[in-house]
């Protein structure tokens, strides 16, 4: 939508645009073609997520339901603890997003701003960090936080989030970066001290980098497995991923797949919602971010 | 200046207590990771001083296993001194998270092999405790639970038993009654004792049943004969590919044939299902009909298909009529069921085996093992007694069948592989990548089973 928005001003008059019609026209069916096969999925998904037991067994597979299965939408919280386990998300979510923004945007600023010895070699080693893939720190950090007693409790999945994460350090850096060295001098000679420029000049300058962290820190908790199948026992405990991947667990039954289109329903809406909103801001965000 | 004391002491204190937790719980640590007799003899002590103590039973985060949980207020009344706390996850993650609960010093009490890795796997690991000393001091004999004995010996390496039987499912055959009524084809007998139910017939039957058109909604095929692991399968028509010493030590064989060629004529019979009779499916037509639920029979397109029991607890879902059935001789006389025993196992690392085996052997009462069928959607336990409950569990499906069926299986049975052999799910990942190009006829076994062979023989060196 925005390239179409952006080549009308330098467009040509109006009696040239009718000689581009059938070039837009065209583009409009592709793209209309690769949305409706995008969609296709998540139309299956939906449909799915409304079909009884029986019809979701059968071949070929109906297009919609034959019979529209809405009390699906209330089963699912009597087969899992849906409603435990969408708070328990939202929750640890939450709280890895803030942390995630007040831990790697600090850092961030102090590796945009200040040249000191060591610099590069701290950033280096920082961004070094996110070769390590999971399983080879997954049983250090286990006994690590199984010796501060936090199994079966939702720190180990906050709390790391709060010691900042290298490629969203590196995101904001780069960011901050950008924002000019006078602004930070007007700030300096007013007397401001550093922790005030970074909250009162260097965040509300950088929201576009911000809204992109926050979505990536929101997405990459809410989808995690791994970490809270390791930390997390009790099923009051169980975070939404944890659940769903239960589901289908039994190698003896035939996985409840209605159920966990409905489940997946209802796990798309905080993402779809928290991209509604921070939208601007996101794709401003990448294409700062992405070009610079 | 007060300022700065202050704040030093907090930050004393803030250490202080830091580091007594640290100590506190490193102590703790320290003595699961330590050596196991003690850790075993000191359980003892505390259980004899009526101490409070919670052991954890360690399990699939699924319907058909959690209901445990169900089962745990009447034992703590029963043992006020044992607290039982379930902890679970997704199959997917289940050796995963056993692994790094054991390496970080939590490891779980109770646990069975219900993830990829197999009994001879933990064994050979040394993850297990040996619970001989145990069922002596206690007494526990197997015939009070009814546990037939032969299946106490599957667990049991060098005369010392590491796991006690809890549920026993079968390898039996499946089929679609619309179907069989559809074409007039009798139903197959369910007595394993009938001579005249061998494999030729059931390719005659299958071909009856076989409709294969450019329509794939139309197309259905006669029968799908995915016995067991790909690795046992030879062992139906009476080629052993694993030396015999694999079943007395603990699971690593001294040999394998899989380049024999009675072990090739096997696995050709099997194929022929598909490319000569055409009378199965084909590996991809099976994904593309059976889609998210990965078994085609489910969706009505297979007559007759052989499989674990699991498959009937299901059933009531099907849309068609089912039926069981023997699994039909193929010219082994002694085996024509794989048996998939899962035991309950105490780990090394656990800090109360005593009420650890209290806790089995509840589980393994009549009683219980009543309860659990239905608790369970369909479990069958291995107490004979508690089996005639189950028998008749299924809707729609004569008892007399599902009883004759296990009986039959019990006697030709053998218990499956993946539970006896070491490294097995290397073996296992192995022998599905390896086999795949036969599967869709682009390479012949000739070709492969040399290969698999060789790489079977490096996995169990490992």
């Amino acid at each position: 939508m925005s390239t179409v928005k952006a080549t009308r001003p330098l467009g040509p008059p109006s009696r040239l645009r009718r000689r581009f019609k059938p070039v837009k026209l065209a583009s409009f069916i592709t793209l209309l073609l690769t949305t409706f096969l995008m969609l296709l999925p998540l139309f299956f998904m939906v449909s799915t997520s409304l079909k009884s037991k029986r019809e979701m067994l059968k071949f070929p597979p109906t297009f919609l339901p034959e019979s529209w299965a809405w009390s699906n939408y209330t089963d699912i919280f009597e087969t899992l603890q849906f409603g435990t386990m969408y708070k328990n998300s939202l929750i640890i979510a939450g709280l890895s997003v803030l942390g995630t923004l007040l831990s790697s945007a600090l850092v961030a600023y102090g590796f945009a701003r200040y040249r000191g010895r060591g610099n590069n070699f701290w950033f280096i080693l920082l961004l070094s960090t996110m070769m390590l893939p999971y399983p080879a720190i997954m049983i250090p950090q286990f006994v690590l936080f199984s010796k501060m007693q936090w199994i079966d409790t939702f720190l180990p999945l906050i709390v790391p989030a709060f010691f900042g994460s290298a490629y969203n350090i590196f995101l904001l850096r780069q960011f901050f970066s950008t924002l000019p060295e006078e602004l930070f001098d007007a700030g300096r000679m007013d007397g401001c001290g550093e922790l005030r420029m970074w909250r009162t000049i260097a965040l509300p300058l950088s929201a576009p980098a911000l809204a992109t962290v926050a979505i990536f820190a929101f997405i990459y908790s809410w989808n995690d497995l791994l970490t809270p199948v390791l930390y997390l026992s009790s099923s009051d405990k169980f975070t939404l991923p944890v659940g769903m991947a239960s589901l289908t667990s039994s190698r003896f039954r035939i996985p409840p797949w209605h159920l966990l289109m409905v489940a997946s329903v209802l796990a798309m809406v905080p993402i779809v919602t928290l991209f509604a909103i921070a939208q601007k801001q996101f794709v401003e965000g990448i294409v700062l971010t992405g070009i610079k | 200046m007060k300022k700065i004391v202050k704040s030093k002491r907090t930050a004393i204190l803030l250490t202080t207590a830091l580091t007594a937790m640290l100590a506190l719980s490193g102590c703790g640590g320290g003595k699961s990771a330590g050596n196991v007799a003690a850790g075993g003899s000191g359980a003892g002590n505390t259980s004899g001083s009526g101490e409070q103590v919670t052991i954890s039973h360690y399990t699939i985060d699924s319907e058909d296993r959690t209901f445990i949980e169900k089962l745990i207020p009447d034992f703590e009344k029963a043992h006020p001194n044992i607290k039982v706390k379930v902890e679970k996850a997704p199959y997917e993650q289940f050796d995963s998270k056993l692994q790094t609960l054991i390496a970080g010093g939590n490891s779980p009490d109770v646990t069975s092999h219900y993830g990829y890795g197999g009994f001879a796997e933990y064994y050979n690991k040394g993850m297990l405790l040996d619970l001989t000393d145990l069922i002596k001091e206690d007494g526990f004999k197997a015939e009070d639970y009814n546990i037939p004995e032969n299946l106490m010996k599957i667990y049991t390496v060098n005369g010392h038993t590491y796991g006690i039987p809890v549920n026993m499912y079968v390898t039996l055959m499946l089929y679609n009654k619309d179907m069989f009524d559809a074409a007039g084809v009798s139903y197959p007998p369910s007595d394993y004792e009938d001579k005249s139910w061998t494999f030729d017939r059931m390719v005659e039957d299958a071909k009856k049943m076989t409709l294969v058109s450019d329509d794939i909604a139309k197309t259905q095929y006669g029968v799908d004969f995915t016995w067991a692991e790909r690795d046992m399968r030879p062992l139906y028509f009476g080629a052993e590919p694993y030396s015999e010493d694999t079943w007395t030590n603990g699971g690593v064989p001294s040999e394998t044939h899989f380049d024999s060629p009675e072990v090739i004529a096997a696995y050709q019979k099997l194929f022929d299902l598909v490319f000569k009779e055409k009378v199965s499916p084909t590996s991809e037509w099976s994904k593309s009909v059976a889609g998210q639920n990965g078994d085609p029979f489910v969706a009505g397109k297979i007559g007759m298909s052989i499989g674990g029991s699991w498959n009937l607890a299901g059933a009531n879902d099907f849309p068609f009529k089912i039926g069981v059935a023997a699994v039909p001789w193929g010219g082994n006389d002694k085996v024509r069921s794989t048996l998939f025993v899962d035991p309950l196992l105490i780990l090394k690392d656990s800090k109360h085996p005593k009420e650890a085996f209290e806790w089995i052997k509840y589980l393994m009462t009549t009683e219980v093992q009543e309860k659990s069928i239905a608790l369970s959607g369909g479990n069958p336990p291995v107490n004979t007694e508690a089996a005639e409950v189950y028998y008749k569990h299924f809707d729609g499906i004569d008892p007399g069948d599902v009883k004759k069926v296990y009986e039959g299986a019990v006697k030709y049975g053998y218990e499956s592989y993946n539970h006896l052999i070491t490294n097995y799910s290397q073996i296992n990942d192995m022998f599905i990548n390896e086999l795949q190009p036969v599967e869709t006829g682009h390479k012949t076994l000739e070709e492969v089973m040399p290969v698999i062979q060789k790489k079977v023989t490096e996995i169990i060196r490992r």
